[in-house]
């Protein structure tokens, strides 16, 4: 059941991204969009992935119909249930309003997307919002409705983009079909977990009886506690194999892998390896090493973003600061800061930039930095005041961009080097990681390390 | 005046180095993502300090001097008198970091801190530049 050919797909968060997609995208098993950005953009994002995915590049492709984003969720802060789908509505100014006039509205690539999709995405918007409901799909035609919306949404909107367009339309044809299909998806909100996990399937199973002549995944998105709830994870193992889907997506909301307990890291592998062994593709759509190493117990693939995306929430908290993008230890598979990794290398007996490439990273990225001397490792973490009004400096963009690159490529070594080595090399790569590591300051924080080597024997 | 919450560790700390001569301070300077709560340089020696303080976790603060010893030639913790017992004397001295007893009257050195052989040059030229620019010290008491 081991996967030897493991892929990595890059999920696209917004087109200022589009550099590192264009540069390193092509070293990658595919590329991942969200439909509320082809909304939003769907000129900048069509040609994008017409690119990436054309005759040229032929990296597949994956369009997330996000559907989960007009169902019920749970509040971040408050912990309460919503179902006015307040999380994707923003301050808008008043049209014709007085100076500062604003109103909380649905954000237009939400808007868009809901009226794209058809019912019962397009009634959940108007009247301010009403969450999506299981009653909503109650009836098979009411869910096979959906589904075939939801689908031919996937398989049209890149082409509709191209037809639409005076210079481009006779190229609409060429447009490649998304790698897979996904079936409509809702997050398994707890309160009502049994009846949104029966939709959920009940939508596969739709999907699937269109017979559409591309391979259908469905996504399972719901709580991180889930993955250790036993009723949860038989339930998914025992039935969505038989929905009539050919792949399966897992996001666990907030699951992170460095933080994750061992005996959810366990019940993970468990999960994903009793999937795959029904004869499911599997991938995590926002996973990181540790999810990478599962190959070797049936997962397919894994995707996120480029700096880094590991893990996601369902609904995000909003108004937290843009974070620092921490340098990637390739050999502990986790991010650091600039201060501590540097801090590290008495320890670690780095005292050239040789030392450093033969211990930390040699990639084209750290190369290129570090040539110039082993302090210019700071590079990685350059600071500035972003704005005159700034109390507190932020990481510059340059080195944001540095570690982005730098994450991305080690990205590519990782996966190729697990599709050449043993669970047990993994393993002992792991080990020797901790072990090197040990009298750094770091040592406290390679706790991790031991859970995935506990989940991953 | 009791020491019950980190920043009435800031005036005796802060007066204690400048009596050391390290008049040039600053409070809450930023290291990358860390926050050094006092930065002292000394005019006269060239030399300069990064102090954190703590009530209680000093292996929190092991961890966070160890990595200021990157920006200053001499690192220390600093905690409340009563709470020094609890603290790995040996763990502290062994890094080289230094600590000190702050008590309501008057502080005291428990361990000297070594010269860092961590020190980056080009980060403690940055903070002796921006202690420089400071007309007097920035501390308030």
């Amino acid at each position: 059941m081991a996967n030897t050919d493991l892929e990595v797909i890059i999920r696209i968060g917004s087109h200022s991204e589009k550099e590192y997609v264009e540069k390193t995208g092509h070293r990658f098993d595919g590329l991942m969009i969200g439909a509320n950005l082809v909304e939003v953009t769907p000129g900048a994002s069509a040609s994008l992935l017409v690119r990436m995915a054309g005759q040229r590049k032929q990296r597949p492709y994956y369009f997330d119909p996000m559907t989960y984003a007009f169902g019920s969720y749970v509040d971040p802060i408050s912990g309460l249930l919503r179902t006015d789908l307040d999380w994707i509505k923003s301050e808008q100014r008043v049209k014709g309003g007085k100076k500062g006039q604003v109103e909380r509205l649905f954000k237009n690539s939400y808007a868009k997307l809901a009226t794209a999709l058809g019912e019962p995405f397009a009634s959940s918007i108007s009247n301010g919002g009403r969450a999506v409901t299981p009653d909503d799909l109650g009836t098979k035609a009411k869910r096979r409705a959906t589904a075939a919306s939801v689908i031919a949404y996937q398989r049209d909107r890149i082409r509709s983009v191209f037809r639409e367009d005076e210079d481009y339309k006779e190229y609409a044809d060429e447009v490649p079909e998304p790698a897979a299909i996904f079936a409509p998806y809702f997050y398994i909100e707890p309160s009502d977990e049994e009846r949104w996990i029966t939709v959920n399937l009940e939508l596969a199973q739709a999907a699937a009886a269109l017979k559409e002549p591309v391979e259908l995944h469905t996504v399972i998105c719901a709580p991180m506690e889930t993955v250790s709830d036993r009723k949860f994870t038989d339930r998914i193992q025992a039935e969505v194999p038989a929905s009539g889907v050919q792949g399966v997506w897992l996001w666990f909301s907030r699951f992170d892998e460095h933080a994750a307990t061992a005996e959810e890291l366990t019940n993970l592998r468990r999960l994903v390896s009793s999937l795959a062994g029904s004869g499911l593709k599997v991938y995590n759509l926002h996973g990181g090493y540790y999810s990478l190493a599962l190959s070797k117990f049936g997962m397919t693939g894994v995707a996120h973003g480029v700096g880094y995306g590991e893990q996601k929430d369902v609904v995000p908290i909003i108004g937290q600061s843009t974070p620092t993008v921490r340098y990637y230890a390739p050999t502990l598979h986790a991010r650091f800061g600039v201060p501590d990794i540097e801090r590290s290398f008495s320890s670690l007996g780095i005292s050239t930039p040789d030392d450093f490439w033969n211990t930390i990273c040699d990639c084209a990225v750290c190369k290129g930095i570090l040539q110039k001397g082993l302090d210019r490792f700071e590079e990685f973490g350059e600071k500035h005041y972003s704005t005159p009004q700034s109390k507190r400096m932020a990481q510059t963009p340059a080195a944001a961009k540095l570690c982005r690159f730098h994450f991305l490529l080690s990205r590519i070594r990782e996966r190729d080097d697990l599709s050449k080595t043993s669970i047990a090399e993994v393993n002992e790569q792991l080990k020797l990681a901790r072990r090197a590591w040990r009298g750094t300051v770091l040592r406290d924080d390679l706790l991790y390390i031991d859970r995935w080597l506990a989940a991953l024997r | 005046m009791a020491l019950t919450k980190e920043a009435d560790l800031l005036g005796p700390i802060s007066a204690y180095t400048r009596r050391q001569g390290y008049t040039r301070q600053s409070a809450e300077v930023q290291f990358y993502d860390y926050r050094i709560d006092l930065y002292g340089f000394s005019k006269p020696t060239g030399r300069t300090i990064a102090i954190e303080l703590k009530l209680h976790k000093w292996q929190r603060a092991i961890e966070q001097a160890l990595v200021y010893q990157l920006c200053a030639d001499f690192v220390f913790i600093a905690m409340p008198a009563s709470s020094i017992a609890r603290v790995d004397l040996e763990a502290v001295a062994r890094h080289g970091i230094g600590l000190i007893a702050v008590g309501t009257n008057r502080c005291r050195l428990e361990v000297a801190a070594r010269q860092s052989e961590e020190i980056r040059e080009h980060y403690k030229r940055y903070y002796v530049e921006l202690l420089k620019r400071c007309s007097a010290w920035q501390i308030q008491t």
